[in-house]
């Protein structure tokens, strides 16, 4: 007996140290590739459509925590759908020779909220046309996923590069489907829905990209790059857009940045060829829920270690996380009034414009 | 606090291994019940049923370390029912832990004295971010660092002092004047390897109430995390020394068996500077494998995540340790306790590799409801494994390895 369970103690040190070993391996596999040049642009501009993924916080929080806290699925929620919003945002690429091309990122939630923002930008029109060539979905989660349906209502065959990590439901969704999820009560409640399924190519991207660098190149100076982390509300994975700007260096756009704005450029410094920190835009997933950790004063320091020139942020950032950023002397790009003209606005906005929020923009 | 025999040749390992077979279901069921997203009170937040699992582990300790479980007998009299012990101890654990959490807490320390102890005390001073969620999540991280130094004081002291000076006095004066003593270094430890961190949970941060983080100039984070790792570190060691290594080398320092000052001393200082090593082993190991951590960092590039993972690579540990001494008889058991401490700890290293290997793999999204992934920051194994290490205490102490251990007193299944 003693003998068996000595070679059981063997056998279980080899697994693990293959596991890990393959683990390092891959990694020093991953150092020793050549840095990836995926091109230039000349410019690029961020229109934010929206930014308010939610208009009050508390009522967002409660919701999460009476239905299981941070691990529970999205899909089990019965989401106040008054207090839904969405996130998206118009992309518009200048490219070497001056030629303007557009991306929409993300699709939002409350289907009312995105057909409002989308027929004040004119987004249905570029759609419709193929001005917007394509969608890049940065995850899965409901605030950036299922307003599906007023995008394919447009465009049911856009192109969509998503994470390859989604869940059954997100794949319901997506090819049409309505979705309820039941409160304490046993009733049903309406979540999401698509009548539109989506006939289009899905572009399942992973960490290997499409030719195992990496990346997945979507126009000369852009590239998508999938991040497998895991995020509240059992979601994985977030896709990332890095633009290499000509003269200016790297720029990521990203929806919620789950994987850490400083991580981004970190991958982009060993992976990119001529990396150069210049700036950043969207969600930056650091005070979400408007409160505090010591850890947030790291990233504000790793921020300015990492001489990022141009910083602007939005979404789940947190208010107070940009205006201490602010304060500090992190480059953030002031945001306007405008956002206040909408028939809606977020309850934790104020007046420092620490934030660039619905209806501003930026240019890098 | 020692092993109890030298030599036990006919011990069963098939029933250890049924043994602790029940008992990850059991903490499987509780998980389920109590932290399981799809579960019935989902206090997974994560921090709130993080400090909850933290302190009934205290006072499990409470009862068996410092109490000795006074005024209850040390071991069941052999014509009294050790079901009935045990639920008994069970249940004083379990009130004892919503005792120190709701009254000590929330509504003495956290109304009258601290603030953060209390989430109705943050929500009426009104600062940022102050409503019930936010509010008890600080709070509830609060508790649980209080009862993280409680715990690193309360094992060590166990393994170094164990009842000294009082070794000569009653049941109950041992036990009172041993809370006392431990609960005011707890409150050394805490004040300053904890608050300065929790008073700048808050915004702006309560500088007039704490120092910033001392350690953020050459730890490159201002999160506790890194305290917590400190001291998980050092508890392993401590814990290794009292199960794996029969109270070696410690031992030595004492005239017969128990403790004394120098004894208790030499662990404190030899656990925490072990704890220090382990510690940077760990981190340089993490940098082989996910590469340097930088400030601002997150996921696996957080330092405040190394140091946090450190904690629980040292959790899997302890649980490993805890696993092999209670139900594989701590094997081997052979003549020389140098040999045994040695190979022992190897073992309880293969085993915590084993459980990492487990709470990072995909049986973990059916078992505890987790995304796959690591890093998830409203994530930690601690809490699985101090639920885990909670559920062994209380079978093996308070249930003396009721209903499987057929002959108490020796092994199990003897």
């Amino acid at each position: 007996m003693k003998r068996r369970a000595f070679l059981k103690s063997l056998a279980a040190t080899g697994v693990a140290a293959s596991l890990t070993g393959s683990s390092v391996l891959a990694r020093q596999a991953e150092a020793k590739k050549k840095k990836v040049d995926f091109g230039e642009v000349k410019s690029v501009k961020i229109d934010v459509l929206s930014e308010t993924s939610w208009f009050d916080n508390d009522i967002f929080k409660k919701d999460i925590v009476d239905y299981g806290g941070a691990m529970t699925n999205q899909y089990t929620i019965p989401w106040k759908w008054d207090n839904a919003g969405g996130y998206m945002a118009l992309i518009t690429v200048t490219e070497l020779d001056g030629k303007e091309r557009k991306i929409l990122l993300d699709t939002g939630w409350n289907n009312d909220w995105v057909d409002y923002i989308y027929e004040m930008n004119n987004i249905p029109a570029m759609l419709k046309s193929g001005e917007i060539e394509f969608m890049i979905l940065s995850h899965w989660h409901l605030d950036h996923f299922w307003g599906i349906e007023s995008t394919l209502k447009h465009k049911p065959d856009i192109t969509i590069y998503g994470p390859a990590t989604h869940y059954p439901e997100d794949m319901a969704l997506l090819k049409g489907a309505h979705l309820t999820a039941k409160d304490k009560e046993g009733k049903e409640h309406h979540i999401c829905k698509n009548d539109v399924p989506h006939t289009g190519k899905l572009v399942e991207c992973n960490p290997d990209g499409e030719k195992g660098e990496g990346i997945y190149q979507v126009m000369p100076g852009v590239a998508v790059r999938n991040f497998d982390v895991p995020i509240l509300l059992r979601v994985r994975g977030e896709n990332v857009l890095y633009f290499n700007v000509k003269d200016k260096g790297t720029v990521t756009v990203t929806g919620c940045c789950h994987p850490g704005i400083l991580s981004l450029f970190s991958y982009a410094r060993k992976n990119f060829e001529g990396y150069h920190p210049y700036g950043c835009y969207g969600g930056l997933h650091i005070t979400l829920f408007e409160t505090w950790d010591p850890k947030f004063d790291d990233i504000i320091k790793g921020v300015k270690a990492f001489k990022i020139e141009k910083l602007a942020c939005n979404h789940c950032t947190g208010w107070i996380w940009a205006e201490k950023a602010a304060a500090a002397g992190v480059p953030v790009v002031k945001g306007t009034d405008k956002y206040k003209s909408y028939k809606r606005t977020s309850t934790v906005a104020t007046g420092s414009n620490a934030f660039l929020t619905n209806g501003d923009f930026v240019v890098f | 606090m020692e092993t109890d025999s030298p030599l036990e040749n006919r011990f069963n390992y098939i029933m250890g291994l049924v043994n602790i077979v029940a008992i990850f279901c059991i903490v499987w069921l509780l998980w389920y019940i109590f932290m399981h997203a799809d579960g019935i009170f989902r206090l997974y937040t994560p921090m709130y049923g993080f400090s909850l699992v933290v302190v009934f582990f205290s006072a499990i300790l409470i009862i068996k370390d410092i109490f000795e479980f006074y005024p209850f007998a040390e071991k069941t009299p052999p014509d009294q029912s050790v079901l009935i012990r045990g639920i008994l101890l069970t249940i004083t654990a379990v009130v004892l832990m919503l005792f120190l959490y709701y009254v000590v807490f929330w509504k003495f320390l956290g109304e009258f004295g601290i603030t953060y102890f209390s989430p109705y005390s943050i929500i009426a001073a009104g600062s940022q971010g102050a409503e019930i969620w936010n509010a008890r999540e600080i709070s509830s991280r609060a508790i649980l660092y209080f009862f993280a130094a409680f715990l690193w004081i309360t094992i060590t002291w166990s393994a170094g002092f164990g009842r000294w000076p009082w070794q000569k006095n009653d049941r109950s004066v041992q036990a009172w004047s041993r809370l006392f003593t431990i609960l005011f270094f707890v409150v050394i430890a805490y004040t300053v390897l904890f608050h300065a961190s929790v008073c700048h949970l808050f915004y702006p941060a309560q500088v007039n109430a704490g120092v910033e983080p001392w350690w953020i100039s050459f730890a490159d984070t201002g999160s506790a995390n890194f305290s917590l790792g400190l001291l998980l570190c050092a508890l392993f060691w401590a814990v290794s020394s009292d199960l794996l290594w029969e109270g070696y080398p410690f031992k030595l320092l004492a005239k017969k068996d128990g403790g004394n000052f120098l004894r208790g001393l030499f662990v404190f200082i030899v656990t925490t500077i072990l704890g220090i090593i382990l510690l940077w082993i760990l981190l340089k190991g993490m940098i082989y494998f996910w590469d340097e951590p930088f400030m601002g960092g997150q996921y696996t590039d957080g330092p405040d995540f190394r140091f946090l993972h450190a904690a629980e690579i040292s959790g899997f540990l302890i649980l490993s340790a805890f696993i092999l001494k209670n139900y594989f008889n701590n094997f081997p058991n052979t003549n020389s306790i140098w040999l045994n401490a040695i190979v022992r700890t190897l073992l309880a290293i293969v085993g915590g590799a084993l459980v990492y290997l487990f709470y990072y793999s995909n049986a973990t999204v059916f078992f505890l409801g987790k995304v796959p992934g690591i890093a998830q920051p409203d994530d930690t194994p601690l809490v699985w494994t101090i639920l885990f290490l909670s559920i062994i205490a209380v079978h093996c102490d308070f249930f003396e390895g009721w209903p499987l251990k057929k002959d108490r007193g020796t092994g199990l299944n003897d």
